[in-house]
């Protein structure tokens, strides 16, 4: 890669630039892709063909100021809050800013990074610099309006989109900035970018507003656009017919002598899924989509179930309990102290086993997308997507195989809609291959729309998982503490992508046993809690079979989601165990010793677990780096005082140990700092439930939250994100679960797999807490005490303990009886 | 040919009688604010009124439609200002947004019938509608809230 673009551009420069377009003249904003970090991965996974500075923004002379932002919007609202963070440093007034979402080529590619919205990183990881982007835009402009003012750049300012001379009071607004002179500023990078004086965030004035969020008016009329909601002249309609099972079925034969009697049809097409996607997938192709449908369904094919067209969710447990007493098998993800010699030396210990089931996204807008085959050979792909990025290069990968082409000949192009609900299981791109190949075979484009039934069918579930805990209690207190899990590694599926991204490295995490085997964060993530036990191990193994058989993959807060209701469940049993307060037990375990301090800015040990991929990995993750990057505060800083904080607020406000609870109810305690050990949001929650003793049933009376997001940009949304990933919460704990049997899944829509519904609600109590740290993300992390808080909450109530997530009645039911007797 | 009333505009269909109401609406008529989620009449994203009820539009089958007097979303008010729909704005109720139509459409109706719900009206009347951004609580209050609006512009 050159170091110096056509347009003499260097690597080491930050560009506002204005040029004329047809439109009139326009500024951009932009800073050279390549040192946005994670270029060893991007460099890895694509070619970056001509080197371009990143563009951030562009204003017209209107004044109007569009922020390109290539985060998915999936409810989220991040353009908005992307937006406020540009528009506070820059000075554009609130009602001159828009968003629009850019087209994914190999070429833009190159300027706006990896399109990829995952780990609730977005606001953590682009703060910073979508801020002082801002402010250079505001010193180009200013120091071209102080000029056509005639006056001193000491003597000027800019506010609400305007440069203003302070000795006479003259002033010039932007656009027409824009429209007199031509602007080409450079400034250094990482220099100027890191040296320029931000705001001191008492004089914010749009960060911090819950001003409205910008894509909701067209979510109340109709008008918003989301994948499915695209039309391409001469389009086909493809309907999937349910594979024999979730993964490596393979198609014998196909009878289309019923369908071909459906008005419409046109044919079904066997899906190449030499790449190890779509395997078993036939797709009926038909005039409309109700014709499609239909004739899925009356295609007859034979299909060898292969390898696990007899596997079943008990064989699955069985497994995992077997392969946790092979500890020789397993691989370390936490060493502190020593465990085997602590746990001898306690006075009590106790060996308890957790288990949680499978659940899948079950987002309301099936996954589908439109493909088409342009007559000059462009492939465009319109979807709404986490990743337009990973979706293009898989979709390259898989067109190079089928059509025998190298990639660099393949011109694909993804178009990014609103997403209907992502939470992590909109970044597989099967779908995609699957309608590309249609196209190849019909000549014509293809939308492709999964039926509720196929789409819970080909869903992307969290792994089933088994957990044995063992802790060790000395003088009432936890000195020990052993979590062992077994469940299958989503990493290792993901690394599918390394036949398309010249092997990057997936698992670029290591044991810390000495064996330096890989080992996946995103599944034993959250174990790593921070509490202070001064013996401390996890140990983890996985069960490769299942994450193929199943297709595990990444849902809402990853592993942290049956992690913290394992882990939270267990301190409080532990508090329970010796007598003590579940609430002063925590506390005293939270007191940022040792590595649960927080990392400081300059990094912290290798081998620290959880350590690696903020500075390697995806995206633009920014690990400060003396070199690279603009030095700012790690989102850890605080550490586990900041979580006892929030605990303490959470109980607090509940009442918990003081308020007057009716009979069999009781409040139960959880805290969690998903995602990642690297990225927390601190969270805690207090969950007032109240159980019917002849049933078993309960109720989620309340739930009472605090959060320490550090900084919250928008407050109102901040609030909506938590509520409704606490109800996220509150569902996988009630009502939610996904089963698997002879290699296929059972649930088949909505009346089989139930998410919560308004009348499950509980009340609520939401309390933010602006510790004035870098901010967070919140829109996964309450997701995580909700199930562990209503556990705890369940066992103050009527006694019983429940190791197993969802918590069913029958199983509270069982429990009493068991008391009884 | 069946002749369709949608929004006060006559659209005429060629499809088979038994194709369901959804998919003439959102990809023959293209009038895309209506979602589909499930086909099944379990979730609600497919809502739309039929001579002024909240009906699931998957389950509803062309031919028996007739003179029906059909409204989506894109004609429950010429100028996208019902009361509901303010205050689904106010309140800030859509997160992903893909099932808000389907909510709007039952709150609306429901509001028809029930001018001054209770807590307890809303969360029944609502309760057939899936949020899997679980957006619940805003939708209550801003069921509430547009009841508010819909008084407040009938004696304002």
């Amino acid at each position: 890669m050159a170091d110096t673009t056509e347009q003499g551009v260097t690597r080491r420069e930050f560009l506002v630039r204005s040029a004329t377009l047809a439109g009139g003249a326009f500024l951009s904003v932009g800073v050279p892709p390549s040192l946005l970090g994670g270029g060893q991965a991007q460099a890895a996974m694509a070619a970056t063909p001509a080197y371009q500075p990143s563009i951030w923004f562009t204003m017209t002379p209107d004044g109007i100021t569009t922020m390109h932002i290539i985060k998915a919007e999936m409810g989220q609202h991040i353009g908005t809050a992307f937006a406020q963070i540009i528009a506070e440093e820059l000075e554009v007034p609130w009602d001159k800013v828009r968003l629009d979402m850019p087209l994914e080529s190999a070429e833009n590619f190159g300027i706006y990074g990896l399109a990829y919205t995952v780990n609730s990183g977005s606001v953590t990881t682009e703060f910073d610099r979508l801020l002082r982007a801002g402010a250079l835009g505001r010193i180009a402009l200013t120091e071209a309006g102080a000029k056509l003012l005639g006056a001193k750049l000491s003597d000027c300012y800019a506010e609400a989109g305007r440069v203003l001379d302070k000795t006479s009071g003259r002033s010039i607004g932007y656009g027409e900035i824009l429209q007199k002179v031509k602007i080409d500023r450079k400034f250094s990078y990482p220099g100027d970018f890191r040296k320029v004086q931000l705001k001191d965030r008492s004089q914010y004035k749009i960060i911090g507003q819950s001003v409205p969020a910008l894509d909701i008016p067209a979510k109340t009329n109709g008008q918003a656009k989301y994948g499915m909601d695209v039309f391409l002249p001469n389009m086909a309609y493809g309907a999937l017919a349910i594979p024999r099972t979730r993964y490596a079925s393979k198609v014998l034969s196909i009878d289309e002598a019923e369908a071909k009697k459906i008005p419409g049809y046109i044919k079904a097409v066997k899906i190449d899924d030499s790449m190890g996607k779509c395997t078993g997938w036939v797709v009926a192709l038909a005039e409309t989509f109700p014709a499609a449908v239909k004739a899925s369904k009356a295609l007859k094919i034979q299909a060898d179930p292969g390898p696990y067209g007899k596997l079943s969710l008990a064989d699955i447990m069985e497994e995992f309990s077997e392969m946790s007493k092979k500890t020789e098998e397993s691989a370390a993800w936490v060493l502190e102290g020593d465990v085997d010699k602590a746990l001898p030396q306690a006075d009590k210990t106790l060996e308890v086993e957790y288990t949680s089931d499978m659940v899948c996204h079950a987002f309301m807008e099936p996954i589908n997308c439109v493909v088409q085959h342009s007559s000059n050979d462009e492939w465009h792909v319109h979807v709404g997507t986490q990743s337009t990025g990973f979706a293009r290069m898989t979709l390259t990968g898989y067109l190079s195989k089928v059509l025998n082409k190298k990639p660099e000949e393949l011109k694909v192009f993804v178009h990014q809609y609103l997403v209907g609900g992502g939470f992590g299981g909109k970044q597989d791109y099967d779908d995609i291959l699957a309608a590309a190949y249609c196209v190849k075979e019909l000549g014509r484009p293809v939308k492709l729309i999964q039926t509720r039934e196929s789409q819970f069918a080909t869903s992307f579930p969290r792994t089933p998982t088994f957990h044995r805990l063992r802790g060790g209690l000395k003088n009432s207190q936890l000195t020990a503490m052993n979590q062992d899990i077994v469940c299958g590694w989503m990493g290792p599926r993901f690394a599918v992508g390394k036949q398309f991204n010249n092997g990057t490295d997936w698992l670029q995490l290591d044991s810390v046993d000495g064996k330096k085997q890989d080992i996946d964060q995103w599944s034993i993530g959250g174990s790593d809690h921070w509490y202070y036990v001064p013996n401390h191990r996890v140990r983890a193994w996985n069960s490769d079979r299942t994450t193929w058989a199943v297709q595990a993959s990444a849902l809402r807060t990853v592993s942290n989601s049956y992690n913290m209701f394992v882990v939270e469940s267990f301190i409080d049993e532990c508090a329970h165990a010796v007598g003590r307060n579940p609430l002063e037990f925590r506390l005293g375990m939270l007191n940022g010793k040792g590595g649960n301090r927080g990392i400081p800015n300059t990094g912290y040990p290798a081998g620290t677990p959880s350590d690696y991929y903020m500075d390697q990995l995806w995206i633009s993750l920014p690990w400060p780096q003396e070199d690279s990057w603009p030095l700012y505060e790690s989102g850890t800083v605080g550490g586990a005082l900041r979580l006892a904080n929030c605990l303490q607020v959470a109980a607090g406000k509940a009442g918990y140990g003081s308020k007057r609870l009716p009979p069999n109810t009781g409040m139960g305690l959880a805290v969690s700092a998903a995602e990642e050990r690297q990225s927390p949001t601190w969270v805690a929650c207090c969950a007032e439930v109240t159980v019917d003793p002849s049933t078993g049933k309960y109720r989620v009376n309340k739930l009472t939250i605090a959060v320490d997001m550090g900084l919250a940009i928008n407050p109102n949304n901040v609030k909506a994100q938590v509520m409704g990933s606490a109800l996220w919460g509150t569902s996988q704990v009630m009502s939610e679960r996904l089963t698997y049997k002879n290699g296929a899944i059972e649930q088949t829509n909505y009346h089989e797999y139930t998410p919560i519904r308004q009348v499950d609600v509980p009340e609520f109590e939401i309390e933010l807490i602006q510790s004035g740290r870098h901010p967070v993300g919140v829109g996964e992390p309450a997701s995580t005490v909700v199930a562990p808080a209503v556990a705890n909450a369940i066992f103050n109530a009527v006694g019983v303990r429940v190791r197993h997530m969802p918590i069913t009645p029958a199983a509270v039911l069982e429990g009493i009886k068991n008391k009884k007797a | 040919m069946p002749t369709l009333t949608i929004n006060g505009q006559s659209y005429f269909s060629d499809s088979p009688p038994d194709t369901p109401l959804l998919w003439v609406i959102r990809e023959e008529l293209r009038l895309t604010g209506t979602k589909f989620g499930c086909g099944m009449a379990l979730c609600g994203a497919c809502t739309v009124h039929i001579n002024g009820q909240a009906v699931r539009s998957c389950a509803v089958k062309l031919g028996d439609v007739g003179n029906a007097a059909i409204t989506t979303i894109e004609g429950l008010d010429p100028a996208d200002a019902h009361p509901v729909q303010q205050a689904w704005v106010e309140l800030q109720v859509p997160q992903c947004g893909y099932c808000q139509s389907g909510q709007i459409m039952q709150a609306s109706a429901l509001l028809a019938g029930n001018p001054s719900p209770t807590d307890q009206d809303i969360v029944q009347g609502m309760n057939g509608n899936l949020c899997r951004c679980a957006t619940y609580p805003r939708i209550v209050g801003a069921v509430k809230r547009a009841a508010q609006i819909m008084k407040e512009t009938k004696h304002g």
